[in-house]
This record gives C-alpha cells, sequence and structure tokens, in this order.
C-alpha cells in the first residue's frame, strides 16, 4: 500500500469540464486505488463525474491528486500523463 | 457490460444529437440508443421506438432511460408497465436534464456504475452549473 500525492496545473484551455472531465475519471477508474482530487477547497472521488465537475476546475488551476492503493504510483503517473497532455487537446 | 442508456426525445434529430455527445464521452463502452420522434418521423415521441430502445440498450445490467419534456416521460413510463417484473426492475427513468444527465450518465455507467448509482448521478445532474462563475 502506499499514499502518492503530486500537484498537477490544468494547462489545456477548458478546464476540467466535460470531455477532459470523463478522461480525467475514466482514467482514475482503472486503478483500485482510492483517487481523490482537490481544487478550489473541494474534494471529489476520482471516479465519479459528477464530483468532478463540480470542482469548477479551470485553465490554470491547481489540481492536487492523492491516490492510496497498490497502483497509486501507477495511478498518479496515468493522471499526471492525462493533464500534462492537456488531454490531448490541440492547444 | 454497463448500464445501458435510452435517450428519449420529442425530436429524432436531437435524441441522436445527445447519444452523440454521450457516446464521444463513454468512449464506446456503453449501449446507447436513440428514441427520438413519432413512428413516422414527425415531433412527438413513440411508445414503439422507446420499447424498442429499452431492449437494444439491455445487456442485463439495466437501463437508465433520459427523457426530455412532457409526454416523453409518461411514454418511457408506459414501457416499464409493459415490461416482465424482471426487466421492469431494471429499467429506470432518470427525473434529471437531458444532456448534462446523459453525459453524466455515460461516463458512470463507462466507469462500470451500478444502475442505481447511474441514475442518482443523472438526477443530480441538474445541480451542475453552466457559469464558471457561480461555482
Amino acid at each position: 500500500m502506499a499514499t502518492i500525492q503530486k500537484t498537477l496545473i490544468l494547462m489545456n484551455k477548458v478546464g476540467l469540464h466535460a470531455r477532459p472531465a470523463s478522461l480525467f475519471v475514466q482514467t482514475a477508474a482503472q486503478f483500485t486505488s482510492t483517487i481523490t482530487v482537490t481544487s478550489n477547497g473541494r474534494v471529489a472521488n476520482a471516479k465519479r463525474i459528477l464530483p468532478v465537475l463540480q470542482l469548477g476546475a479551470e485553465y490554470g488551476a491547481e489540481l492536487m491528486v492523492v491516490a492510496e492503493g497498490d497502483d497509486a504510483t501507477e495511478a498518479i503517473d496515468a493522471l499526471t500523463n492525462l493533464v500534462h497532455s492537456r488531454f490531448g487537446e490541440s492547444e | 457490460m454497463a448500464v445501458g442508456l435510452v435517450i428519449v426525445s420529442h425530436s429524432a434529430r436531437l435524441a441522436e444529437g445527445v447519444v452523440e455527445l454521450a457516446e464521444q464521452m463513454a468512449h464506446g463502452n456503453v449501449r446507447i440508443i436513440a428514441a427520438g420522434g413519432t413512428d413516422d418521423g414527425a415531433l412527438g415521441t413513440s411508445l414503439m421506438k422507446v420499447t424498442q430502445a429499452i431492449f437494444t440498450a439491455d445487456s442485463g445490467d439495466g437501463v437508465a432511460v433520459l427523457v426530455d419534456l412532457g409526454s416523453a416521460a409518461l411514454v418511457a413510463e408506459m414501457a416499464l408497465e409493459q415490461f416482465a417484473t424482471a426487466r421492469r426492475q431494471r429499467v429506470r427513468i432518470s427525473n434529471g436534464p437531458l444532456v448534462e444527465g446523459a453525459v453524466v450518465a455515460a461516463v458512470e455507467a463507462a466507469v462500470g456504475a451500478s444502475l442505481d448509482e447511474v441514475v442518482t448521478s443523472a438526477d443530480a445532474a441538474v445541480e451542475l452549473n453552466k457559469l464558471s462563475k457561480r461555482t
């Protein structure tokens, strides 16, 4: 068991809305670890779309992602790659 | 598999558009079936279309039905009434908004949420703020 924490900055134009949020949630859901994401002082279960959307995380926002479990490292790596790739958006 | 979705709208094009949007969110992992318009393609709802869509969407894990206005919900309720108990128990109609509800339900279904979780989330999608300054 491991707990990994990482702070990521949203660099995609629309922030953590609709499509990016759905990618984030579906990526998180591939792991067995418990994953939370905190932004704007709100905490969300990273595997549930509604709370993630309700974070209202926009361009430039900080996301603190915490994963706890056997695959915590892999989970944080995957979510980091997703955010750093700007969710595949071109700008 | 996953919970399936049925999108009931008075307009066939609206239903298909919502399916298109929700499918993009679910990445092809969820059955999302449109049931829009009347049998002859006019604006309205069709018991036959809704019934068939529910059968098509049902892989055994249940079906969440999203509706647009008024009689769309009535027709969905009528469809449920004709099912045998086993199927009726795994079909639920959401009171949530059509677009937000469908998107939220599609993502929930794609990550393997139960029918209850999918419908609860779709219902709660009404609380989402569209405008960024009101979160």
